[in-house]
């Protein structure tokens, strides 16, 4: 069943490589405006699932399609209509920035003009430039420009901001978030859970070739046992058994500078609990701040491992 | 029309990459200046020394006879003593003796019984060894007829008929074509193949609705016209300022260099599908046209070697085509002269492109 707001449509999708199975039977569907995310560390099979819906590699089993058109029989018609940026993936060395766009817009029927790409990515002023004169986060841009050659519908950004120091990272998070203002379909693929926090409506979680969770990032977080961190600080010492002992408090830790982390289940009732706690037993904080739990943390619980590489 | 901008666009690429342009232009540039500086034929004269212990009139005669044979420049040396020496230490190469009592000799008319000994001394690795011998056995020939007063019954006279003189610089113009057209080939389309693999570029087009074909036709396409300047360069180099020749047509000098370069693109895109990096694919390239450029006849002929390598090399591809090139630029001849060589050289395309087509891989 195809639904009308269906852009991407993806079944039973296993992908081999002898007997490792990269992919191994995902389903989603990404939806028409939407910013999608694939999430997991490196290894989870994020970029294989990624190219055997672009159409770059044939799935094993299973079905992809992009716009209604399957990615197997009508790759070329798919191709046309999306645009794909590759991870870390190179342009001619000795071609200006407007040449190599000029270049690639005539593999395309459709396409729009180098000024007018390198202007949505800020770089008008490189335009003479070659690609090996960019810094790195000038480059992703470029890449950016490059996979809007064609005034794709879809588009599909793998670790986009991979490699990147914070400032840029930043940059190409706005850059995302005004080619989505630009009414196009984002998928991303990402190991950093602030990036799929910021930039995605919903997130696929993979690990080991598998989805292990997809909602919105904040849906993940509120299924975890305890969704909420609450980290207060204190002059005296506080007596550990008392706070475990408050409502929907699972774990107590104990940080330096007299700081507490509580892991709790629900943030309202745990903190008046808390309040009346400390009121109780004549304890003042420094202070008190409430926060839900991370990707991160879903992440770990999902798969019992940490996202980082 | 994407073919077409893909074009232009590998042939601006090849023109801002000053390596390539080096290994395409310069390097074969360099063979031929080099070899345009050093005179490599066979000297036009050579210096004979006499030593004349007879000193009377017909001893003079026979020296004035020497000198106008042209070729021989003749200095008179008494000493024969220290012209034997001069001559084992290669400080000069051609010594005759004329022994003393000539004129004596030859008064003795018909009663002489045995003739006077004339000695050639002559160093026998020199080029010229055989013409001087030659020339001054002609001119003691002459001497005899003159003394014996006998009547000519027979006359030669020579004739130069082949009015092209081939210089050894001459062979080597089609040599330096073949081997620059071969390294840029092999070490440049191996290089870029790797590259763009490495960097993913290739990908990054397979990524667009382009096909991959078409990806390569223009980029084979910009190579060849490469290799047509190439040539160009390195015979118009050769004719302009070394004052080589090249006598036969241009045009099927110049469907050989395509076909060659072909045959050597193939190869080259076999070696970057290879090769791990660009850096490998540039050594591997360079091993596998190093061989060529020494066997294949660039500098000597390969029917000097011996006759087992000779059956090999017979099969490189440089091989045929070097002997094809020479053929129609030096020996004015057409291309369809060479169906043996024209029939290896499309067997490697086959092959080549074959092998080239399985081994292919995006990433």
């Amino acid at each position: 069943m195809t639904r009308m707001d269906n852009v991407i449509e993806v079944n039973g999708l296993v992908k081999s490589f002898g007997t490792f199975r990269a992919v191994d039977g995902i389903s989603f569907e990404v939806q028409r405006g939407e910013v999608f995310g694939i999430l997991g560390p490196n290894g989870a099979g994020k970029t294989t699932a990624l190219e055997c819906v672009e159409g770059l590699q044939q799935p094993t089993s299973g079905t992809a399609s992009v716009l209604g058109m399957d990615t197997q029989r009508e790759v070329r018609r798919v191709k046309e209509r999306i645009g794909v940026q590759l991870q870390a993936s190179g342009y001619f060395d000795y071609l200006t920035l407007t040449e190599i766009l000029e270049l690639f817009g005539r593999f395309y029927p459709r396409r729009l003009a180098p000024g007018e790409l390198l202007a949505k990515v800020g770089l008008q002023e490189k335009a003479r430039s070659t690609v090996g004169k960019l810094s790195g986060g000038q480059k992703q841009r470029f890449s950016i420009a490059a996979t809007l050659v064609n005034d794709p519908e879809v588009v599909f950004l793998d670790e986009p901001t991979t490699g990147l120091d914070p400032q840029a990272r930043r940059n190409l998070w706005e850059l995302v978030e005004q080619v989505h203002a630009e009414g196009r379909t984002v998928v991303l693929t990402t190991h950093y859970m602030e990036e799929a926090e910021v930039l995605c409506q919903r997130v696929a979680v993979m690990d080991r070739g598998v989805i292990v969770a997809l909602d919105s990032p904040l849906n993940l977080v509120r299924r975890l046992p305890s969704p909420y961190r609450i980290r207060l600080q204190s002059r005296s010492p506080l007596p550990m058994e008392g706070l475990r002992a408050l409502p929907t408090v699972r774990e107590v830790a104990r940080g330096g500078d007299g700081t507490y982390l509580l892991q709790a289940g629900d943030a309202a009732s745990t903190v008046s609990a808390l309040v009346e706690w400390a009121r109780a037993h004549e304890v003042s904080f420094e202070q008190l701040e409430v926060k839900p739990a991370t990707l991160d943390e879903v992440f770990l619980a999902l798969t019992g491992r940490q996202l980082r590489d | 029309m994407a073919v077409w901008h893909l074009f232009v666009a590998n042939l601006k690429m090849i023109a801002r990459d000053k390596q390539a342009l080096f290994w395409a232009l310069v390097f074969p540039l360099i063979f031929v200046v080099v070899f345009g500086l050093f005179r490599l034929d066979q000297p036009s004269s050579a210096k004979l020394t006499v030593v004349d212990q007879s000193q009377d009139r017909v001893s003079l005669a026979l020296v004035e006879g020497l000198k106008g044979a042209g070729v021989l420049e003749i200095d008179q040396s008494r000493d024969l003593a220290s012209a034997r020496e001069d001559l084992a230490k290669g400080q000069i190469s051609f010594v005759l003796v004329i022994p003393p009592g000539m004129a004596q000799t030859v008064a003795g008319g018909a009663t002489v019984r045995e003739p006077v000994s004339l000695v050639l001394l002559y160093d026998q690795a020199h080029v010229m060894t055989i013409r001087v011998q030659s020339i001054v056995r002609g001119v003691v020939d002459r001497a005899n007829l003159l003394l014996a007063d006998a009547p000519s019954f027979l006359a030669l006279t020579g004739e130069p008929v082949q009015a092209r003189q081939i210089r050894y610089f001459d062979f080597l113009l089609p040599g330096f074509v073949g081997m620059g057209v071969m390294i840029y080939a092999v070490v440049g389309m191996a290089t870029i193949l790797a590259s763009y693999r490495q960097e993913k570029i290739l990908k990054r087009v397979l990524a667009t609705p382009l096909s991959v074909g078409k990806f390569f036709v223009g980029l084979v396409l910009a190579h060849v016209v490469l290799a047509l300047v190439q040539a160009g360069i390195i015979l118009g180099a050769g004719v302009l300022l070394f004052h080589g020749h090249v006598y036969g047509n241009l045009f099927w000098v110049a469907v050989l260099v395509m076909l060659g370069n072909i045959v050597f693109l193939s190869l080259g895109f076999i070696v970057g599908s290879f090769a791990e990096s660009s850096q490998a694919a540039n050594g591997i390239g360079n091993a596998v046209t190093m061989p060529m450029m020494f066997f294949s006849g660039v500098f000597f002929s390969s029917d000097s070697l011996p006759a087992v390598m000779r059956v090999v090399v017979k099969y490189l591809p440089l091989t045929p085509l070097l002997e094809a090139l020479r053929g129609v630029a030096l020996d004015a001849k057409p291309l369809w002269d060479f169906p043996t060589q024209i029939a290896i050289l499309l067997a490697w395309v086959a092959v080549t492109a074959v092998v080239a087509v399985r081994v292919f891989r995006f990433s």
